[in-house]
């Protein structure tokens, strides 16, 4: 009984630890998730229904990145999304500088590092690929 | 052996249900042109406000900059002087919850976090000043600190308090004080580099501080809707412009070039090959170093 006591005791302790620091888990996890050499920056956390016609990524937020930076733009989905969360970035001149998803080959990259030169504000795009409804979060980190 | 183990699985949805599992919305689009004329400002959207303010904090980019170049930490550049009793104006309390919030940064970057425990306190009593503090987790940041546990964590929850207070002030009209606080943070990260640079000349952080010109006239429309709401604003503002003039010859081009993709660890990697070039003169560079240091120093007396 003494054991079970002592296993409860920890449990407790470790949940109430983790409910007092992170706000959200999922969002936790998924910073947690970017790797241990990933140095957190910024979270956009998106939820979206079924697009009704096939056009651009639909939430975007604007973010500025820096030259000699190395970005890592890890994206998660919860479990009941329907499509996986996607990443498109466009520079001030609109031109795609990075998608995470491969339209030729279908493939979808769970994060993308990206070596930044050029100093600017770009333009975040993301959604849930085929424009499906999703619930999810695209973690920002900075890596060596 | 079953009964432990159905004993044990009770006990950890027990834990765990107590965490908020809500998963935040949020959707917006942002004007195309970046560069909008100051006399706009107070035309833009709620929206297109918060999208400038989260663009520009940052409270860990310039600390990060730093640690990549191996410059090695001091305590010196810290706002030391600070003192969140003495602070009678939500103006001032506002202001220098944002300068602390960069200092938190640097502490945090390089793991000084023994030393971030005076910051934390600063922080906590100006942010119950202005009625925020119930965004601020002290005691999980001041856990974490003190165990010098995941770095990552104490980032996220750092910038996460001050993300939910810019948001709260924000939806509450209280938009004079999160530009304040957007504007410490960026004030503090300025005169970090700045001080360094003066003792570290490195390429890399001038072009750095070269760069800023890009955020500041997103700074300027962020201030301009409240440069009339007292004497501290408008001498914040003055400063700001002040300071855009000293930026008005630092000349930032680019080169083209088509991105270079990998990949690696099951992921992609993407490389720039589209490069921007700052043009500075050590002259330019001396007069940033120099106001720059002038208003933050102004900012965090406790006159």
């Amino acid at each position: 009984m003494k054991r079970y006591l002592i296993t409860i005791s920890l449990f407790v302790s470790f949940g109430l630890l983790l409910a007092g620091q992170e706000t959200d888990p999922f969002v936790s996890k998924c910073v947690l998730s970017a790797g241990n050499d990933a140095k957190y920056l910024k979270d956009f956390r998106i939820q979206l229904g079924k697009a009704t016609e096939q056009n651009d990524l639909r939430y975007k937020a604007n973010m500025s990145l820096w030259k000699n930076t190395k970005y890592r733009f890890s994206m998660c989905s919860t479990e009941d999304s329907q499509g996986q969360l996607i990443l498109s970035i466009k520079d001030d001149a609109n031109k795609v500088v990075l998608s995470s998803y491969d339209k030729n080959s279908g493939k979808t990259y769970p994060f993308v590092d990206f070596v930044c030169n050029k100093s600017g504000i770009y333009q975040l795009n993301y959604d849930f690929k085929d424009g499906q409804q999703g619930s999810g979060v695209g973690i920002v980190s900075m890596v060596k | 052996m079953k009964g432990k183990i159905i004993f044990l699985t009770i006990s950890m949805v027990l834990c765990f249900s107590c965490r908020n599992s809500g998963t935040k919305n949020a959707e917006f689009i942002f004007p195309e042109a970046d560069s909008i004329p100051l006399s706009e400002a107070e035309k833009l959207s709620p929206e297109a406000i918060e999208d400038i303010a989260k663009n520009i904090s940052s409270p860990v980019e310039i600390a990060n900059l730093l640690q990549m170049l191996e410059v090695p930490f001091s305590q010196e550049y810290l706002a030391a002087s600070i003192d969140a009793n003495k602070e009678s104006t939500n103006f001032n309390k506002a202001m220098k919850l944002g300068i602390l919030g960069a200092d938190l940064g640097y502490l945090n970057m390089y793991e000084k976090t023994g030393s971030s425990l005076d910051v934390l306190s600063s922080i906590r009593k100006l942010a119950e000043d202005i009625n925020v503090g119930q965004f601020f987790d002290f005691e999980t940041i001041k856990k974490l600190s003190q165990n010098k546990s995941n770095l990552d964590s104490l980032l996220y929850i750092s910038i996460d308090s001050y993300e939910q207070i810019d948001n709260y002030l924000r939806s509450n009209d209280r938009g004079h004080l999160s530009s304040l606080l957007v504007i410490g943070v960026w004030i503090e990260g300025q005169y970090l580099a700045t001080q360094v640079v003066n003792k570290f000349p490195d390429k890399i952080l001038r072009d750095r501080i070269g760069e800023q010109k890009i955020i500041l006239n997103d700074l300027l429309l962020l201030i301009a809707p409240y440069c009339n709401n007292s004497q501290e604003f408008t001498s914040l503002c003055k400063d700001l412009n002040l300071l855009k003039d000293k930026y008005r010859d630092v000349r930032i081009t680019y080169t083209q070039g088509e991105p270079v993709a990998s990949e690696k660890d099951g992921g992609l990697v993407i490389t720039q090959t589209e490069t921007s070039v700052v043009e500075m003169t050590d002259e330019q560079l001396k007069e940033l170093i120099e106001f720059t240091g002038e208003i933050r120093n102004r900012l965090i007396s406790n006159d």
